[in-house]
């Protein structure tokens, strides 16, 4: 069962197209898993709308006098209605496309916000595969990670923030265990060590690399930015 | 098929009476997706075209961007009207997400001169019908009520799941199924207390 959402405010700036793209990509994949979750947003969506469209009465376009030039929206909609109309058949084209990804021996299916990133390229580093996904949102990185099975990350912290969203599998730290759907958001307060014993596949962003922070794992700062 | 003269007066008495909109605006989007109703297609130009105007100037700080915004969002509205089903919703939130993601998508190309428009997979617009998500083992209850829905007369059935699930007004059902108000009342308590009567069942 989820036990870990996204708060309210985001879901509300998510409806309102305000997050950026990485955030958006981990909340609409999160509603998908989350029926709670996705009740708010239909429910924002709806307030945002009556806002959007107010409630007054139709009004009438007016009607261009000779004398006056042609109103911009008039020939806006001129234009438009001359367009065809698209055939109905693109219904069910729309939905078609794969949201399949094959990876090693297993094979995902990807919430339709991550579809599109299911043949990224894949690295490897150890135990860890990780797809970023070119966004190009500065500082900001989101990838797609797999951990193999009985694998931990060494005890870590987090310079910015980090996102992750489970998107298969599960995995334990200090605080708990977590499972499909969970949207987990850290930083700089939390130290943890992951570890999953089935191995796991999930969507993450941060703003900053991860600091290892115990013995030998510090080796791994350098090398850190593997996993940003 | 809606006459588009009917529509006219019935526009004038409302606006006199000073009544919520969203119905008429629910009609003129399904006389557009049923026949390309050029003249119904213009009320709503009228009354959406502004409001995207300026919600585009807030976003964008450009009068040419916010006019491109206001041509996309109506032109999709004209051209894919006939995926508009009023039982998943308003016309006015209907068209709000698709401006908000054409809106989305102009942002991302603006900013990070990224065209992948990604707003269709973030928030899917055109589908058939909502994927079942999967419910967890625990909502009893949920698979009771579903499996009490299920069972119902179709016609009870169709008006509780408009009423409660999609959220529909009982005017707004009475003019999609083309019966009278008195109708969707009495089916929708007729329904109601089926449904009651089975949960109760199950719960003692």
């Amino acid at each position: 069962m989820i036990k870990h959402h996204p708060e309210s405010t985001m879901i509300h700036a998510f409806v309102a197209g305000e997050l950026p793209a990485s955030l958006s990509i981990a909340v609409s994949a999160h509603l998908e898993l989350c029926p709670h979750c996705k009740a708010i947003a239909d429910k924002a969506t709806k307030a945002m709308a009556d806002e959007f469209s107010g409630n007054e009465a139709l009004v009438e376009l007016a009607e261009p006098t000779p004398a006056q030039p042609v109103d911009e929206f008039a020939t806006m909609l001129a234009a438009i209605t001359e367009q065809p109309t698209d055939a109905p058949a693109l219904k069910s084209a729309a939905v078609e496309s794969s949201n399949q990804m094959a990876l090693g021996e297993k094979t995902y299916t990807l919430p339709r916000a991550l579809r599109q990133f299911s043949q990224t390229k894949w690295s490897g580093l150890g135990n860890i595969q990780r797809a970023r996904l070119g966004l190009d949102e500065g500082d900001v990185h989101a990838s797609l990670l797999q951990i193999d099975a009985d694998s931990a990350i060494p005890h870590h912290t987090h310079k910015g923030y980090e996102l992750t969203l489970l998107l298969d599998g599960c995995f334990e730290d200090e605080s708990g265990r977590y499972e499909k759907g969970d949207f987990i958001i850290l930083n700089g307060e939390h130290h943890h060590s992951p570890y999953t014993a089935e191995g796991c596949l999930c969507y993450t962003v941060s703003n900053a690399p991860l600091h290892f922070t115990s013995g030998v794992s510090k080796l791994l700062n350098p090398i850190g930015r593997f996993l940003y | 098929m809606y006459q588009t003269n009917q529509l006219a007066d019935a526009t004038i008495n409302k606006s006199e009476s000073a009544v919520d909109v969203q119905p008429d605006l629910n009609q003129y989007l399904m006389a557009v997706a049923s026949h390309q109703d050029k003249a119904a297609f213009a009320k709503l130009f009228a009354f959406f075209a502004p409001k995207i105007k300026a919600f585009g100037l807030k976003q964008f700080r450009q009068e040419a961007l916010a006019m491109d915004l206001v041509q996309e969002t109506m032109s999709l509205v004209w051209r894919k009207a006939q995926l508009y089903s009023p039982e998943k919703g308003k016309a006015s939130t209907w068209v709000f997400t698709i401006m908000r993601n054409y809106s989305f998508d102009m942002l991302r190309k603006i900013q990070h001169n990224k065209e992948d428009n990604l707003s269709d997979d973030l928030w899917p617009l055109y589908e058939e019908a909502e994927p079942e998500p999967d419910y967890e083992d625990d909502h009893l209850m949920r698979e009771q009520l579903i499996q009490g829905l299920e069972a119902l007369p179709p016609k009870q059935k169709e008006v509780v799941e408009a009423i409660y699930l999609k959220e529909m007004t009982h005017q707004e059902l009475a003019e999609h199924l083309g019966v009278p108000l008195g109708t969707i009342k009495s089916r929708l308590r007729l329904g109601l207390e089926k449904l009651k009567e089975k949960m109760e069942l199950h719960n003692d």
